[in-house]
């Protein structure tokens, strides 16, 4: 009686910056009888091994860590309401802090307009995310919150200069 | 030192977001961690503590001075100083250390390889980098100064000289995490990331150590601690890891008891 063998080789390795890649080849083969299984399996074992082990060292595309998928993610980021949006540079976050220290001081946004440009030398909108918390500490040092302490920024910000 | 930093936290908070002083806590005992964080016990500040925050608080003070476009002269910092040492001289007798920290600081005005007209890119500035797409939490943290262009710089207060190799390593979780920070939040890669130890010997001395940018291999073994911090809170695994370091740990008695 023919006895029909199937055989999966499957293998899945890591790659930097938790990439990983896979093979996996299968085939069906027809032994004459059950007597010869153990053998078949072993030979097609090695077989599958070897072909997986060889295909396997070619790692093809590998993105460069820096930069793979960062206009992409700013881009979902801004989709997902994440980045700032109307053109600001910053997070969501950020801009609603700026404006909301804007708007509790009456402050004139040209003013913070042209504090950005003597700091930074860009406008408010076209501040990266380091310069846009930089300008939120500045803000906050000239016009301390009136219920200074209980801010998200102040708190985990001496949260962690006492973890030094 | 605010009540409410040393309060406890869930586990769900601590996994929420993650800092570089809290994955090295975790890497250097995870019971410490867990009575620091998880706890929230609290201890008096060390003597040493207390210096090293006095110090980087006249280093901030001095470097937004010139982020600002203004000058400090060496008065305005010495007021600085005094500010950020608060009342402890007086009412713990600690005069020395407070003289210790002031030679430090003038060491560093003198030696320091950053120029009196130099601006700052960024002064203690608070950045964050959403991790999400790694199946990460979302990582947090204060770098102390960027110069331009794009150099990180971490300044620490410490009692012996540093070696380069090994303080390359033992500074390669929070270096490394810098590093990712300042990409995410600039969309650059840093030019290189330099630690500046202030070192308290009797003649204080300055020691700048520059590290290249951080490589794919750090940003890898990075996101492998992250892992291994976040499964470990959610096991609420937290042995203690006794060793050397033991000898000034300010849960010593609590580690002793622990079962």
């Amino acid at each position: 009686m023919a006895v029909l063998l199937q055989i999966t080789y499957q293998k899945k390795l890591g790659l930097p910056n938790f990439s990983s890649h896979s093979c996996s080849v299968s085939v069906q083969v027809e032994v004459a009888d059950l007597s010869h299984v153990a053998e078949e399996n072993s030979r097609l074992y090695k077989l599958l091994q070897a072909s997986v082990d060889e295909e396997i060292q070619k790692v093809g595309f590998m993105p460069d860590a820096t930069s793979y998928g960062m206009k992409d993610g700013h881009e979902q980021q801004q989709r997902n309401g994440s980045a700032g949006g109307d053109d600001w540079q910053c997070t969501d976050k950020q801009k609603g802090l700026i404006l909301r220290i804007v708007e509790e001081n009456n402050l004139d946004k040209n003013y913070v307009e042209d504090l950005a440009k003597e700091l930074f030398g860009h406008g408010v909108k076209s501040l990266n995310r380091l310069s846009a918390s930089g300008l939120i500490d500045e803000l906050f040092d000239r016009f301390p919150r009136k219920d200074k302490g209980n801010g998200q920024r102040g708190k985990y910000q001496r949260r962690e200069q006492s973890r030094r | 030192m605010n009540a409410g930093d040393d309060s406890p936290r869930s586990i769900a908070d601590l996994i929420s977001t993650v800092s570089a002083s809290r994955l090295t806590t975790f890497q250097q005992c995870r019971l410490k961690f867990y009575f620091r964080y998880v706890l929230g016990l609290q201890r008096p500040k060390t003597s040493a503590l207390h210096v090293g925050g006095a110090v980087h608080e006249t280093l901030k003070y001095w470097n937004k001075a010139r982020w600002r476009n203004e000058s400090a002269t060496l008065k305005q910092l010495h007021d600085a100083y005094l500010g950020a040492w608060g009342e402890a001289a007086a009412s713990n007798g600690e005069v020395e250390e407070q003289k210790t920290g002031w030679r430090l600081l003038e060491t560093y005005f003198r030696e320091s390889p950053i120029k009196p007209d130099e601006k700052p890119e960024a002064v203690e500035v608070s950045v964050e980098a959403d991790l999400a797409k790694h199946g990460l939490p979302k990582l947090v943290g204060i770098i102390d100064l960027v110069r331009p262009p794009g150099i990180i710089v971490d300044f620490k207060t410490s009692g012996q000289t540093p070696v380069p190799e090994k303080v390359a390593h033992q500074t390669d979780t929070q270096t490394s995490a810098y590093g990712v920070l300042y990409r995410e939040c600039t969309g650059k890669k840093e030019t290189s990331i330099e630690l500046h130890h202030l070192v308290k010997l009797k003649n204080p001395k300055l020691v700048v150590t520059a590290l290249e940018p951080a490589t794919d291999l750090q940003k890898t073994r990075l996101f492998k601690i992250i892992e291994s911090y976040v499964n470990g809170l959610n096991r609420s695994d937290f042995i203690p890891s006794p060793g050397l370091q033991c000898a000034s740990c300010e849960f010593f008695s609590e580690c002793r008891a622990w079962s």
